[in-house]
């Protein structure tokens, strides 16, 4: 088993996740509001969603099996999982003796499939469209991910997450190394990809009425979903952080030192959604046959930065 | 004692064979008698290979010669036990499934295919544990037959052709075996094993050897550009067949001769395996995505798993070429572990797809649907293989594909250049795999299990009888052992790799973790991951809990929104149209099939014409010379015949005739 104490931090890690989710949502409706110069929903509209769904009726189809309706929980257990295997706070992966980064995206796909079944589960033919945008997503933007995520791994000599981070911070994988540098860019797509945010909201399709799998959902379900789909975005965007952010974690676990690294992360995570809005509302959805363009490109700079690292030896 | 124990799993074979040919004509008994045998010769069958490998206790025993030339010798070593382990295990769940399943789908034959279930597993069996080559030969062609009975069970006119092509497929794959076990003999001086191990033999010869038989068990494993033959078998095989199928004999054959006979001396050995492997895996899976017929894309996704399985060899003898044993040992770690793995879940997903069939009669997906309401524990159990499949954490597809990744990570931290520079790549092809294997598993639940029921069978369908569900859930208490029993598992199967070389046993667990060799390297802990899985599904039932409305409750009787037109099952999402968006990101895979199958209908069409001028050519000889000599004796008959007169005078002369030349003859 973990450690007591590196138990406690990632369950922080998971529960202050959870909590702090809808308000970035929310955060990202407000920045859309502003930047379409409209006044826009209070920054904490989207935990007022989340109660109010809680409190309404769930309508199931008929057609619907046991897969539909624990996808919900299942999808929020493993992401809150996830969450406890990043390093986010400190710079050990509090459950890194559990899994590395290998596991962590492979718990990516457990939420990519039971949020595909769910949809084709419910029978309804729109979510069945968001299904099998879903899984072709994951199609194309998975083996970028593991090749950066490969390449750092082979510098750091692990594939612990905890120890990727260490080196990172300290400096002893170098900044001016251009296996970091193109690495990082095609992280940063493909974890902006991953947060299915415009124009690669393709499974959910946000400003549609019908939101891919989430079609059928309502009451509860749908608030679980909806508050799991914001706490992915936070999780994607804590595993780049994680690699190639780690600044400012805790080295040594105090009381001040996570107070800093929590802040830290809160400024991280809010210029990630900064740009992101800038990127989001300049922007129409793409296709999804339009997509491959882009993942072909930061496939392309994955595969770049494994060359640079080639050519170092 | 363990050799004793496995006599009576091979006498209890034989004992069950010949017991069901002779009730054939009470065929339910016949039945029985050959699922019961079948069953207890595979736990005695279990019980020596886990002693064996347990207790690391190998046994060898010597038989009288039935030829001069080669002695009838037999010996169990770990790699031998592990193959019978993991034959044992699918032929155990198969022989319950069968009790109910042969009814329907054999009915009266069940006799004979008592006899060829039990010879087919009998000869798989011998052949991984004869130490002779002849034997091994003989066993394996055997089987071949053997399951080439089987094959054609269904007796229609698909199944006959499917048979046919698994016939010719089978026995190209032999002659080049053949030929590389010649060559072997050549440089030995004799059959056995242990001077193949020893002989003297040239680098040049060592690569053709290998070549050969890379190429004869390629073609048996189904890896690409030789796996068009699996779909068209395994769609008309019974699913038991196919369960039993799926353990991969042909992989042993490959390990024992490039790895132990020949130490896998050079390191482009095992890029090619781990080449042809990775392609197998992307192109099988991306085949299997696009299929409607279920046989068919889990044929398909047998190529892909034959794939990942040599992968994971290929890392392990270019291991043992650049003398590193620990990587040697890590990658052959996760190709035998792949392989019980995919006996296990692939044998599962069959036995689903057969109970499915069971009930609807048909291997269209797109006229299921809705099965895991009246299905439930069908329902589960598919869940659960498709799950393992698809390399979810903590099931057991994803701790050998885990390995795999470890694995390739360390030949990409410490190895020659080509490996180096190849090894991440291959990663990526892993990671793709994954990738789509989940896509193309979603899709088959999808459209199979859940959603509304798309035909009238589909609708009646109920729940399969008691042995099926037993077969299934056995094997789903297979994969959860296989992962999260990964800390005790893997230790062993790591013996059996480190045994090929006689290198030190690596260290790859410790407590509830496994790790490959290095705790800095990474770790794994399948059993915590399942319980913080399990732990972490309290908070979201506990959001819901506390926040839930006192009014509120769940209403289950709605239809799926349908832009306020009447809901019809048509509407829902369907198989082809799910895994369209890989037929168009994957244009250039999909259109290299289609252009083979053309190029292949012309080489069949002239195959036909080939054929067709052998029945002319057949015909000439018979006119020519078979036609004469029955003209002639036809001939001969009238002539005879015109001296029967039928006038007794005629008769008195000549026997005065012949009385007067026999004295002529005497007095002379």
């Amino acid at each position: 088993m973990p450690g007591s104490d590196s138990l406690l931090i990632g369950l922080v890690q998971a529960v202050f996740l959870l909590l702090i989710a809808p308000f970035f949502t929310g955060l990202s409706r407000v920045l859309r509001a502003k930047l379409h110069s409209r006044k826009g929903p209070s920054i904490l509209q989207d935990y007022r969603d989340l109660f109010k769904l809680m409190k309404r009726q769930e309508v199931v189809p008929a057609q619907a099996g046991w897969v539909f309706r624990v996808t919900p929980y299942v999808i929020m257990a493993t992401l809150l999982l996830i969450a406890m295997m990043i390093p986010i706070f400190t710079l050990k992966s509090p459950l890194g003796m559990i899994g590395d980064l290998i596991v962590v995206v492979y718990l990516f796909t457990v939420v990519r499939f039971f949020f595909s079944t769910a949809g084709l589960d419910s029978g309804s033919g729109f979510a069945g469209i968001g299904s099998s945008r879903e899984m072709s997503l994951g199609v194309l933007v998975e083996p970028t991910i593991i090749l950066v995520l490969f390449v750092i791994a082979l510098l750091s000599g692990s594939t612990d997450l905890g120890t990727i981070s260490q080196k990172v911070a300290s400096g002893e994988i170098s900044y001016y190394n251009p296996v970091i540098l193109s690495g990082l860019v095609a992280l940063a797509v493909a974890t902006y990809i991953e947060t299915g945010k415009v124009p690669f909201d393709l499974a959910e399709a946000e400003p549609e009425i019908q939101e891919g799998p989430l079609t059928e959902y309502s009451g509860p379900s749908l608030a679980i979903l909806k508050w799991s789909l914001g706490l992915k975005q936070l999780v994607v965007i804590a595993l780049f952080l994680a690699v190639f952010f780690p600044f400012g974690n805790a080295a040594v676990v105090t009381p001040s030192s996570l107070l800093v690294s929590i802040v830290l992360f809160l400024l991280k995570v809010a210029v990630f959604y900064v740009i992101a809005a800038l990127l989001e509302n300049s922007m129409a959805r793409f296709v999804l046959f339009k997509t491959p363009e882009v993942t072909w490109v930061i496939f392309g700079i994955a595969l770049l930065s494994f060359v640079f690292y080639l050519v170092n030896l | 004692m363990v050799q004793q124990i496995f006599m009576l799993s091979v006498f209890l074979y034989i004992a069950a064979a010949f017991l069901s040919l002779v009730m054939n004509r009470i065929y339910k008994v016949a039945n029985y008698i050959s699922a019961i045998g079948t069953f207890a010769a595979a736990i005695a069958g279990l019980v020596s290979t886990i002693i064996v490998l347990v207790q690391g206790m190998p046994f060898a025993a010597e038989f009288p010669r039935f030829v001069p030339f080669a002695r009838f010798t037999i010996e169990v070593d770990y790699l031998s036990a592990f193959m019978i382990l993991v034959i044992s295990l699918i032929a155990a769940v198969t022989a319950i499934f069968t009790l109910t399943y042969n009814e329907r789908y054999i009915g009266k034959n069940a006799g004979i295919f008592g006899f060829l279930n039990n010879i087919y597993i009998l000869s798989m069996i011998l052949a991984v544990a004869s130490s002779n080559a002849f034997y091994f030969l003989v066993f394996w062609e055997i089987m071949t037959l053997a399951s080439y009975f089987l094959v054609i069970a269904k007796q229609d006119k698909e199944a006959i052709n499917s048979g046919f092509v698994y016939f010719a497929v089978a026995h190209a794959a032999v002659t080049l075996i053949i030929f590389s076990i010649i060559v072997l003999y050549i440089y030995a001086g004799s059959f056995d094993f242990s001077d193949f191990r020893n002989a003297e033999i040239p680098q040049a010869t060592k690569n053709l050897i290998f070549l050969l038989s890379f190429l004869g068990f390629g073609i048996k494993a189904g890896i690409v550009p030789f796996h068009t033959w699996l779909p068209i078998t395994y769609s008309s095989a019974p699913s038991t067949v196919s369960a039993l199928m799926s353990t991969k004999v042909a992989i042993y054959g490959l390990i024992r001769i490039g790895v132990d006979f020949l130490g896998a001396s050079v390191w482009w050995w095992g890029l090619t395996l781990l080449a042809f492997g990775a392609i197998s895996a992307v192109v099988g899976i991306l085949y299997a995505s696009v299929e409607k017929d279920l046989n068919r894309l889990l044929a398909y996704s047998s190529t892909e798993n034959v794939g990942i399985i040599l992968m994971g060899i290929g890392v392990g003898m270019i291991g043992f070429a650049v003398e590193q044993p620990v990587l040697g040992t890590l990658g052959m770690l996760a190709g035998l572990y792949h392989m019980v793995n995919h006996a296990v879940f692939k044998g599962l997903l069959f036995l689903c797809t057969g109970s499915v069939i069971y009930r609807v009669q048909t291997t269209n997906m797109e006229e299921m649907g809705g099965l895991a309401k009246r299905m439930p524990w069908t329902g589960f159990a598919f869940l659960i293989g498709a799950l393992a499949i698809s390399a979810i954490p903590p099931l057991n597809g994803f701790v050998s594909e885990w390995f795999l990744y470890q694995s390739l990570f360390m030949a990409g931290n410490h190895s020659i250049l080509a490996v180096k520079a190849l090894s991440p790549l291959f990663a990526v092809m892993l990671a793709l795999t994954g990738a789509i294997a989940a896509m193309c598993f979603v899709k088959a639940y999808g459209v199979v299990f859940a959603g509304p029921s798309r035909s009238e069978h589909a609708r009646e369908a109920r729940e399969v009888p008691v042995p099926m569900i037993a077969g299934m859930m056995l094997l789903v208490v297979g994969i959860l052992v296989l992962g999260l029993g990964a800390p005790v598992v893997a230790p062993y199967i790591g013996h059996v790799a480190s045994s090929l070389l006689n290198t030190s046993s690596p260290q790859v667990s410790e407590g509830l973790t496994v790790y490959p060799t290095s705790k800095t390297q990474a770790m794994l802990s399948t059993p915590l991951l399942f319980l913080f899985l399990m732990g972490l599904l309290v908070v979201p039932l506990f959001i819901v809990w506390t926040l839930r409305g006192e009014k509120s409750g769940r209403r289950m009787d709605s239809t799926p929104w349908a832009t306020g037109y009447a809901y019809s099952a048509r509407m829902a999402y369907s198989a082809t149209a799910f895994s369209q968006p890989l037929r168009v990101l994957f244009h250039p895979v999909y259109w290299i099939r289609t252009t083979l199958v053309e190029v292949g209908s012309k080489i069949a069409s002239y195959f036909r014409q080939v054929v067709g001028c052998i029945d002319r050519l057949e015909s000439f000889w018979e006119n020519t010379v078979y036609g004469s000599l029955a003209r002639g004796t036809v001939l001969l008959g009238k002539r005879i015949q015109d001296i029967q007169l039928g006038n007794v005078r005629m008769y008195c002369l000549y026997i005065i005739i012949t009385l007067v030349i026999l004295l002529i003859t005497t007095i002379r």
